[in-house]
């Protein structure tokens, strides 16, 4: 009997379109843009087929999909594993709500100036925990958002637990959901080549491979942690402050766990090995927990079922495995 | 004269394929019990992926990868320990089974103790054979006698190989694998290390195979030896035609 073993090739197309035949024709030119363009298209159709239900449902997707692509990107390409995704939030949803509460600005100018300034108060609060790896960091990250909220509730900040009532709200409608959804595709879109094709990316992840070489290539290397941090937070503050403007309304429930461990969960379902599995992730879980509404905190149990299966058997996670076999083809060959 | 009694192991037309690239092709070799077999090989020549094939670890590596989505790893032929095909045995059986690996860079627990680590090599062994294995091994290395108490991750690198060597001698091997035992030592502690091996041999009747890439220390104790290269074995013969083969000599002796 001929032994067979099953042969593991790349497409011819993806060869191609590695090198400089990759503009030669249209056919390379859509193996490469092909999947961000139909994401982006699928991204921008979608409201428009969805009952206004789940058009809100879609918001809160867009948030976590955010803070999920945050926490892959610092996870998985800089090796900082950051529970912050409360933090960013709450700092964000906080400057925001504030600066319309007390101020009366017009979210106009208060989402930006939220997303930027607590990303900087984000990256500042982090600037100790920076020199440490793994899980330091996280708990580190996961001690904040805690410790805010306490702060918070004892000394009446912010109105205490009352919150911030009556801020301004977006329109009702499917605009909000663009507005999430194509600041959501231009983070992808910087994002992927920043860590692809830029050479700051590439430094990131050697920031993950071996701390001592990239000091040792004298390239400061707190100082690339700081600018991974601040992307990271950057996004997860715009998505507090517009989950302010979504609610009118800002209290202590921004600074909740939930935050901080869904984006991990979404990251480990889409997958480790690109920008993207984290957006897949967060589509997957948060409409499944939305539509498990209905057994109240009894959803957690669910999270922690998905999580461990893909942990344990499916590490590779769902997009890393699209990817490879939109990469390669396999068949059997003889021994 | 040749039954199958006389050989501890039998790997037979073996074949390991790392997704599409070959690391061992159509390897097929036999350990002669209570003898020293030399597996020789520069980087890349498959020394490792064979050793892991026979203690098992491959199967582990091949697990590990399936989840990961990773590089698949196959296997054909035969790896025959004592007459038995054990190729679909878990390496921790096989370790029960007597087939020991003191793998490559040592290896050893970096937080224990010498003595810890000793006791950990010691998991399967009865009291009595923990005693017995302890005071040999004592005296193969009297240099772990003072060390006993120190982490092992402190341990300086010839010392740890042969705490290395000495954890896989407390497991009760009846087949001593060593990947790489001489891997980064000094010269002096190599010819100590290749004397100690040969004592191995002489006084416990354990059946060892070891691979090397520098043959020059090993080549005195051996009594058989095999020369790999990318993934084959070019070469096979005792220890004293190898010696007198030039292209050895150019290759793995450096004259």
């Amino acid at each position: 009997m001929q032994e067979l073993r099953k042969e593991r090739l790349d497409r011819g197309v993806k060869v191609r379109s590695e090198s400089i035949y990759a503009i030669s024709s249209l056919k390379e030119i859509m193996f490469i843009i092909g999947p961000g363009l139909l994401l982006a298209a699928l991204l921008l159709i979608l409201p428009l087929f969805v009952s206004s239900y789940w058009q809100g449902v879609l918001k809160i997707t867009g948030v976590y999909v955010l803070l999920a692509i945050g926490f892959g990107f610092l996870a998985n390409y800089v090796g900082l594993v950051s529970l912050g995704g409360a933090l960013f939030v709450g700092v964000g949803g906080y400057l925001s709500g504030g600066l319309n509460y007390f101020f009366d600005l017009p979210m106009i100018v208060t989402i930006p100036i939220a997303a930027v300034g607590g990303a900087l108060i984000c990256t500042i609060l982090l600037l100790p925990a920076l020199p440490l790896r793994g899980v330091y960091f996280a708990i580190v990250t996961l001690v904040y958002p805690m410790a805010l909220s306490r702060i918070i509730v004892a000394t009446g900040a912010f109105r205490g637990t009352d919150g911030l009532p009556g801020l301004e709200r977006f329109p009702v409608g499917i605009g909000p959901i663009y507005l999430i959804f194509i600041v959501i595709l231009i983070c992808l879109y910087l994002l992927s080549r920043l860590v692809n094709y830029e050479d700051f990316g590439l430094v990131l992840r050697g920031v993950k491979d071996n701390e001592l070489s990239i000091k040792a290539s004298a390239l400061h290397l707190t100082w690339y942690k700081i600018q991974a941090v601040f992307i990271a937070a950057f996004m997860g503050c715009f998505a507090g402050a517009y989950l302010t403007h979504l609610y009118g309304w800002v209290g202590t429930s921004l600074l909740a766990q939930d935050f901080s461990i869904l984006p991990v969960a979404a990251a480990v379902v889409g997958g480790p090995g690109t920008i993207f599995g984290p957006l897949v992730g967060a589509f997957i879980l948060v409409p499944i927990s939305e539509a498990m509404r209905d057994y109240g905190t009894l959803r957690i149990v669910f999270y922690a079922i998905i999580l461990v299966i893909f942990v344990v058997f499916w590490t590779e996670g769902i997009l890393d495995y699209l990817k490879r076999k939109y990469e390669q083809f396999e068949h059997w060959v003889e021994m | 004269m040749s039954s199958n009694d006389d050989y501890m192991l039998e790997v037979n037309d073996l074949l390991v394929y790392y997704e599409n690239a070959i690391a061992i092709n159509n390897v097929s070799l036999k350990c002669q019990k209570a003898r020293i077999t030399g597996v020789f090989g520069a980087n890349s020549a498959g020394k490792s992926t064979l050793m892991h094939s026979i203690s098992g670890l491959i199967l582990d590596m091949k697990e590990k990868e399936m989840r990961k989505g990773g590089e698949r790893i196959t296997w054909y032929g035969e790896v025959k320990y004592n007459g038995k095909d054990i190729i679909d045995v878990k390496p921790s059986d096989r370790a029960g089974m007597g087939l020991v690996l003191s793998p490559e860079r040592r290896q050893v627990f970096p937080e224990s103790t010498a003595m810890e680590n000793l006791k950990i090599g010691s998991y399967l062994a009865t009291k009595e054979q923990t005693k017995k294995s302890l005071e040999f091994v004592f005296k193969l290395f009297p240099e772990l006698v003072n060390m006993k108490k120190r982490e092992a991750g402190f341990l300086s690198g010839g010392e740890q190989q042969m705490l290395a060597i000495a954890r896989a001698l407390m497991a009760q091997p009846k087949l001593l694998l060593l990947d790489e035992p001489l891997l980064g030592l000094a010269p002096s502690v190599e010819s100590r290390l290749a004397q100690a091996i040969k004592d191995i041999k002489d006084e416990t009747n354990i059946t060892i195979m070891l691979s090397e890439q520098y043959a020059r220390p090993v080549f005195p104790v051996i009594d058989y030896g095999y020369v790999m290269e990318n993934g084959s074995i070019v070469l096979e013969g005792t220890s004293e035609e190898l010696m007198n083969n030039p292209d050895v000599l150019g290759a793995y002796f450096g004259m």
